[in-house]
């Protein structure tokens, strides 16, 4: 089953972290840099039991998963709802409900497709686009410098505690629970391959977030999308708006981010029902759609997400941990 | 009569019979010579197929030898004698069906039937008229050799043995199509080409039932996923130099008669933009012009999508002279960018589509018409804007540095401009993730597409974002067995 590469995996990853991070509603501070920094040590601590169970899933297990992929997936679909309000996606009639709704059917479409072509298509096809992502975003951060201001730092401020920032650093990394899956699919060390993906996290955020505070710190209490503002604020020429380029990155992160809920979630569907070949991608995407339904009267940074993320990445492997340790099977 | 059923119809003993049935079976033919004569005291005929062979040579070797045989006691040590004493040819199949005897006669053997004997002699006295070797039309290069494929399979071997000398360039015979009864060339090195790739290979081939293989287009489906792939997974070359690097690279070529060019499989995504020219210049300047190809291959697909998508739906990109610029242009226009873009771009098409079908001579013309007549008529009366024109010009022209994707970057091309022109770039991102998607699923036998990028191999990167030099590269040892998953 070894289909992917670590490489593969960290870009699949990263880039549903990355879009996450844009689509973050609310205010960004010091704190917030912090908070979510030291989260992702935490959370690297908290795959021990995960890396060591190597993702093999027994059929609760995977029902569990099952309907946390669905779940994220919906949340993403919420997000990116969210988030084009602010988004400039220009086209006729692009305002209003009904252009909202036509932005999300093209990109459920496109991730249907993405997905349709299997998990190796999907990580091959995210390595490149996390790659194509991760210049655009440095050239975004590089045109962004004009605009820094370093009294942002300590003049944002989020009105959250460092132990809410915590929080907000699991609510932000649903992406946790494709990592319990996909873990199973990876080439080469499993512990290599995570430390591997947890650096990246770390820097993606530290980048990502530290810009958003150094731009938009200054007027952050009336911010309502951060990381957006601070692209659509930095502007390193007269006329030319940068705010283009992350359009792009936007949309390719938003596509391949639910890609990848959907591709795992049809994944666990053939592992939980063999005999149903055609139309597992179709089925998550109707799940997620009615879950992304299900969860628009849910605050988006609730603790309820939070710890369903810990119990997906962390609570789940580490009672089957304790289990099989209590059976006296060998671990790790 | 059906060709399968003469595979069962062993060969008459009695000659005049067998003659008989040969003129049932081919309809009495007039290109179906049949010269009877006596030798060694045995009635014998001798067939072939006119046109098919060398007169002098079958004069020479064939019938002089022949009729100057001493008398024989029957047919029996006649063919014995004719075997074992006398080298006719180099070629000298025995058939005992009449399927096989006409395979024989239609590839240029001259066929020798005697009476009271269920067998007939073949020799290979082949003299068609063929074209000679000449320059690939379709694969220029400035420093490489100047040979290229012919039609004829056998001269397409020696192109290739001549440039291999190991015995370790295995090339295998083998004919497929009911009707036209092609001989195809299953060419590798034994030493380097993966075992599962060659079964697999071997296994596609075997589905082949066509009635006739004309060109590569018909056996490529056979040995490519059925999935839908908008790039080919399997590549063609029409340069023995070419096919031989990619032999030694472990991958195998398939040669079918008729044909000057050569299948290769597996292709590579990052193959497109590699030419034998890369390796005869310095690496700086081979690296240069491979970063110009892959910036081509951008330009031609996504120029006319972003130039409307930009002028339509994100002017604030740029700057207030080109904006100015542009507007005044377009100002004049009756039609909408991206009518006018879909217009020009199918014009384009229609015009190389005729150039392409017509004489040499006409296809002339028809550039001159369409370049300077329709062109500059129609930016004079204002029906299509100059900077469009420009736009699609460059993406038309970026595409001639990549040949080999033309059909795929024609229609993403069209693609790209509906999607940029009606959802701006949001559009192209989304068309773009989809494209993607689908080059990274293309894959045959194991072999990624997207390789070395996709899955990410280190050591590829020295022959795909550089060219490095040819002393780094002797060491490499490199197969394709590398970027297997």
């Amino acid at each position: 089953m070894n289909n992917i590469t670590k490489n593969q995996l960290a870009a699949m990853l990263l880039i549903t972290d990355a879009f996450t991070l844009f689509c973050f509603m609310g205010k960004m501070s010091l704190i917030t840099v912090l908070g979510l920094s030291v989260g992702i040590v935490l959370q690297f601590i908290m795959a021990i039991p995960v890396i060591c169970l190597g993702g093999e899933k027994s059929k609760w297990e995977n029902w569990f998963y099952l309907v946390y992929l669905i779940m994220w997936g919906g949340l993403l679909f919420r997000m990116q709802w969210n988030a084009s309000k602010i988004i400039y996606i220009p086209y006729e009639n692009s305002g209003g409900i009904w252009g909202k709704l036509l932005i999300s059917e093209l990109i459920a479409l496109v991730c249907l497709y993405i997905s349709s072509t299997g998990m190796k298509s999907l990580a091959r096809s995210s390595l490149i686009a996390a790659a194509v992502g991760a210049v655009c975003l440095l050239v975004a951060a590089i045109s962004a410098a004009a605009d820094m201001n370093w009294k942002n730092l300590t003049r944002a401020d989020s009105g959250r505690s460092f132990l809410d920032e915590l929080l907000t650093g699991f609510v932000l990394s649903g992406g946790l629970g494709s990592f319990a899956v996909l873990l199973k699919m990876t080439k080469g060390h499993r512990l290599k391959n995570s430390i591997g993906y947890f650096i990246g996290k770390i820097v993606l955020t530290a980048v990502v977030t530290v810009t958003a505070v150094l731009v938009a710190g200054g007027i952050m209490k009336v911010v309502d999308f951060p990381v957006i503002t601070a692209a659509q604020l930095s502007q390193p020429f007269a006329s030319q708006r940068i705010d283009s380029l992350f359009l792009i990155v936007f949309a390719i992160f938003a596509v391949f981010s639910i890609a990848v809920q959907m591709t795992s979630a049809a994944y666990i569907i053939g592992e939980l029902f063999p005999s149903f070949t055609k139309y597992r991608s179709s089925c998550s995407l109707i799940l997620m759609i009615g879950a992304a339904f299900l969860l628009s009267k849910v605050p988006p940074y609730s603790t309820a997400i939070a710890i369903a993320v810990i119990a997906a990445f962390f609570a789940v492997p580490l009672i089957k941990l304790i289990c099989l340790k209590l059976k006296g099977e060998k671990l790790c | 009569m059906n060709d399968n059923n003469l595979k069962n119809i062993k060969i008459i003993p009695d000659l005049k019979k067998s003659i008989e049935k040969i003129k049932e079976i081919s309809g009495g033919s007039s290109d179906v010579l049949i010269n009877e004569f006596v030798s060694g005291g045995v009635h014998c005929a001798l067939l072939c197929c006119e046109g098919m062979v060398s007169t002098a040579v079958i004069t020479e070797l064939i019938f002089e030898p022949i009729t100057n045989i001493s008398a024989k006691k029957d047919s029996h040590e006649l063919f014995h004698y004719i075997q074992e004493m006398l080298l006719l040819s180099n070629d000298r199949p025995e058939a005992y069906d009449y399927d096989t005897l006409f395979r024989l006669l239609n590839s240029g053997f001259a066929v020798l039937l005697a009476d009271k004997i269920d067998k007939a002699l073949a020799f290979g006295v082949q003299g068609y008229a063929s074209r000679s070797i000449q320059e690939p039309s379709g694969e220029a290069n400035i420093m490489g050799a100047h040979e290229g494929f012919v039609e004829t399979i056998r001269t397409n071997m020696s192109l290739i043995r001549r440039r291999l000398k190991s015995p370790a360039l295995v090339m295998e015979l083998m004919v497929k199509g009911e009707k036209s009864r092609t001989d195809l060339c299953l060419c590798y090195m034994q030493d380097r080409v993966p075992k599962r790739l060659m079964e697999k290979i071997r296994k596609s081939l075997d589905k082949i039932e066509l009635e006739s293989i004309l060109s590569t287009g018909y056996i490529r489906p056979f040995v490519e996923s059925d999935n839908f792939e908008l790039f080919s997974s399997t590549g063609t070359t029409e340069r023995p130099d070419v096919l031989c690097s990619k032999l030694i690279e472990g991958r195998v070529a398939l040669l079918v008669d008729g044909v000057p060019f050569a299948i290769v499989i597996p292709r590579l995504f990052c193959e497109s933009f590699q030419t034998l020219d890369d390796y005869s210049f310095k690496p700086y300047y081979a690296t240069f012009i491979r970063w110009i190809k892959y910036g081509a291959f951008v330009i031609s697909v996504l120029l006319p999508a972003v130039y409307a998508a930009i002028v339509m739906h994100h002017p604030e990109l740029l700057n207030s002279t080109l904006l100015m610029l542009l507007v005044e242009s377009e100002k004049q226009a009756p039609l909408s960018i991206i009518t006018e873009s879909i217009g020009v771009l199918l014009m384009y098409e229609i015009i190389r589509e005729a150039g392409i079908r017509l004489p040499k001579p006409v296809g002339g013309a028809v550039s001159i018409v369409s370049g300077l007549i329709i062109g500059d008529a129609a930016v004079s009366s204002g029906l299509i804007s100059t900077p469009l024109l420009t736009m699609t010009a460059l993406a038309v022209i970026s595409g001639f540095a990549v040949p080999e994707l033309n059909p795929a970057v024609t229609i993403l091309r069209f693609a790209f401009l509906a999607a940029g022109g009606i959802f701006g770039l949001f559009g192209i991102s989304l068309l773009a993730c989809a494209v993607l998607a689908n080059i990274c699923a293309t894959e045959d036998y194991g072999f990624p597409y997207t390789a070395p990028l996709s899955p990410f191999a280190k050591s590829g990167m020295e022959d795909t974002a550089i060219r490095s030099g040819m002393k780094k590269m002797q060491n490499r040892g490199f197969t394709v067995e590398e970027y297997h998953e």
